[in-house]
Parts: C-alpha cells; sequence; structure tokens
C-alpha cells in the first residue's frame, strides 16, 4: 500500500508564513509522499514561493508538485519553479518522476492543465486568435500529461498518478456555478489519463468543488483544494498491484 | 426634462444596480492585489451574499473591507472562513 499526501491551493505570502509546517511536519508517520496541486502562491511572486519552500523543505517525505494559475500571475512561473526545486521538491509540467517507496515505483505525471469545459459544453479552437490559443494551451497541457503516463508506463511504475491543478471532470466541480466549469477543467485532461491510464487523478483550482469523481475510464478523481478538503493536507492509500511477472520469477529461481 | 425622469436612455440608475455592484467587486477581488478567486457573491433578493474559504484572517479582513467599500448601501452577509490548517485524522482506503 502507498500512502499519498496531497494538498493544492494552499495560497500561501508572508502573512501565512508557517502555518502548514506543524501539519507538515507529521507527514512521516502518515504518507510516503506529498503532492501539491497548484495555487501555492495568491500570486505567484519569488517571495511567496520563498514562503512555500521554507513550508516544505526537508519534510522527510518526497514533494511533487504543480503549478496553478495564482503561481503563474507574475509571470515569474519560471522563478517560483525554481525556489521550489531549490527546497527539494519536483515541480512538473508535461512531465513525470518516479518515487521510490519501499520496493514500489510510484510514478507521478503532472501538468498544470487548462480550462474549455467538458463533453457538450466545450470551448473549441475556432475564431479569434485569443480563443484558438486557449484552446491549444489546454491541448497542449492534456498532451503533456497522456505522454508523460504513458512514460511512466514503460519504466514499471506499480500505480501511476496524475497531478493536475486543473480539473479533468465535472463531479468534482460540485458547489461551483454551472456557468464558470470551462474555466475550471477541461475534458480534454480526463481523455489523457483514459487513455494512458492511470490508478488516481488528484486535482485543485475549484475551491467551492467536491472531493471525489471519477472519470469515463473509471479512474478516481479527487479534489484536494485545500478549502475542499478543510484539513492541511489529505491522505489516499492506494494498493499496490503484485508483480505478477515477480512472482513467476522467484518461484522458477 | 430632469434626468430622474430620462428613462432607460439616460442609463443613470441600472448601472447602479446591485447586480453590476457585484460583478465590479468579484473583479476588484479577483484581480487587484488581493487576488482572491475563491469567494463567491451572490445577489439573494434585496440582500448581498458573500461566502468562501481564504487562507488567512488578515485576507479575511481585507476582503470584508473591500466587500463593505463596493457594496455600500446594501445589505450584506458574509460568510468567510479561514482554511483549516490541522492534520486529517483519517486517510481514505482506495480500493
Ligand atoms: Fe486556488
Ligand atoms: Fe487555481
Amino acid at each position: 500500500m502507498i500512502r499519498i499526501a496531497a494538498v493544492g491551493d494552499i495560497h500561501l505570502s508572508p502573512e501565512t508564513r508557517g502555518v502548514l509546517r506543524p501539519a507538515f511536519d507529521t507527514l512521516p508517520a502518515c504518507a510516503d509522499l506529498l503532492l501539491l496541486a497548484g495555487d501555492l502562491t495568491r500570486h505567484g511572486t519569488p517571495e511567496e514561493a520563498r514562503v512555500v519552500a521554507d513550508e516544505i523543505r526537508g519534510l522527510g517525505v518526497p514533494v511533487v508538485a504543480v503549478l496553478g494559475n495564482h503561481d503563474h500571475h507574475d509571470d515569474r512561473q519560471d522563478e517560483v519553479t525554481a525556489v521550489l526545486r531549490e527546497a527539494g521538491a519536483e515541480v512538473l509540467e508535461g512531465e513525470s518522476t518516479v518515487v521510490r517507496v519501499g520496493d514500489a515505483r510510484v510514478g507521478v505525471a503532472g501538468t498544470k492543465g487548462f480550462g474549455g469545459g467538458f463533453v457538450g459544453a466545450s470551448a473549441g479552437e475556432f475564431g479569434e486568435p485569443v480563443m484558438k490559443e486557449f484552446v491549444r494551451v489546454s491541448r497542449r497541457c492534456a498532451d503533456g500529461l497522456r505522454a508523460s503516463l504513458e512514460k511512466l508506463a514503460q519504466e514499471d511504475c506499480d500505480v501511476r498518478i496524475a497531478l493536475t491543478h486543473y480539473s479533468p471532470v465535472p463531479e468534482t466541480l460540485a458547489g461551483e456555478p454551472l456557468e464558470i466549469y470551462p474555466f475550471l477543467g477541461s475534458y480534454l485532461l480526463a481523455e489523457a489519463i483514459d487513455t494512458a491510464g492511470a490508478d488516481l487523478a488528484v486535482h485543485g483550482h475549484a475551491h467551492a468543488g467536491t472531493e471525489h469523481g471519477m472519470t469515463t475510464g473509471g479512474v478516481k478523481v479527487r479534489n484536494v483544494a485545500q478549502p475542499v478538503i478543510g484539513r492541511a493536507f489529505h491522505v489516499y492509500h492506494l494498493p499496490v498491484p503484485e508483480r505478477v511477472g515477480a512472482a513467476t520469477e522467484a518461484t522458477t529461481t | 426634462m430632469s434626468t430622474h425622469d430620462a428613462g432607460p436612455a439616460a442609463g443613470t440608475s441600472a448601472a447602479r444596480s446591485p447586480e453590476y455592484r457585484v460583478a465590479h467587486l468579484q473583479d476588484r477581488l479577483a484581480s487587484g492585489h488581493l487576488g482572491e478567486l475563491g469567494v463567491r457573491t451572490e445577489v439573494r433578493g434585496e440582500t448581498v451574499l458573500v461566502h468562501g474559504t481564504v487562507p488567512s484572517a488578515r485576507c479575511r479582513e481585507d476582503v470584508l473591507s473591500t466587500v463593505r467599500e463596493e457594496l455600500a448601501g446594501l445589505e450584506v452577509h458574509c460568510d468567510i472562513v479561514v482554511s483549516e490548517p490541522s492534520s486529517p485524522d483519517h486517510a481514505e482506503e482506495l480500493s
């Protein structure tokens, strides 16, 4: 079993310095890794990113993050990423990483993702340049997620997790006004997850949404936005499938 | 003709309707230095309901004073809570 701690939308800034650290210090006792689902800062400044860095430095569990729209607000996402990496976090955008938990290999593929909406009410790549670009950005994020999940499948992972900021499904948005769903997520992310396969999908962004959802392909989705889970993080216990190949090898040698 | 009797063409009173003021408040909360997209403002009949979760007590105060300023004269009910920073007391088993 893998113990996955996750939270998004912590929106830290100098005035909230240190508020999450006491809870994060309990992580080694209850989790094998911490996923951060974006919106780690309020305005995406390096100063705010340093507050996040201090909150996660030397936690004793690996930290894997994606950025959110707030972390892009100051247009200094590369600096924000660098500050978080310096503190030891893996920061993914269309990339993947493998975390070793005992003998198990846990693959995490991540992207911020973007909006566009869901099946039956989604934006199309048509019309004004800015509208086409909106949809293209969403597609690029989803393509990056699919490619990195597929890469993990070839890297012999026991479990694979899709980490995004925007939502892949509408179920976890329940509680948000229907009118803003196209700004909260995109079905392209769910399609990427279902095409490449994953054991769990984790996202944030929808502060008034709902924790539980599922993709059409049956992948469990969890909205871990801090206002939704009402805690510093939530922990999910993910079973590790038995390695059929490895068991056979053991009995034949 | 006084502006008071001018009718819709003069476009004075409609522009001050709660709907537009609430829309401007929402925009100011999101785009200003607050960057607060997690606060929702809804017009409920004669009153305005402001609710959501913010990262700190200071944020809550900032939001409340912005609301008071933008919606002066309207009856406002605020239900803004601060994020809970405690550890969870249980884990979810995923099968
Ligand atoms: Fe957020
Ligand atoms: Fe967000």
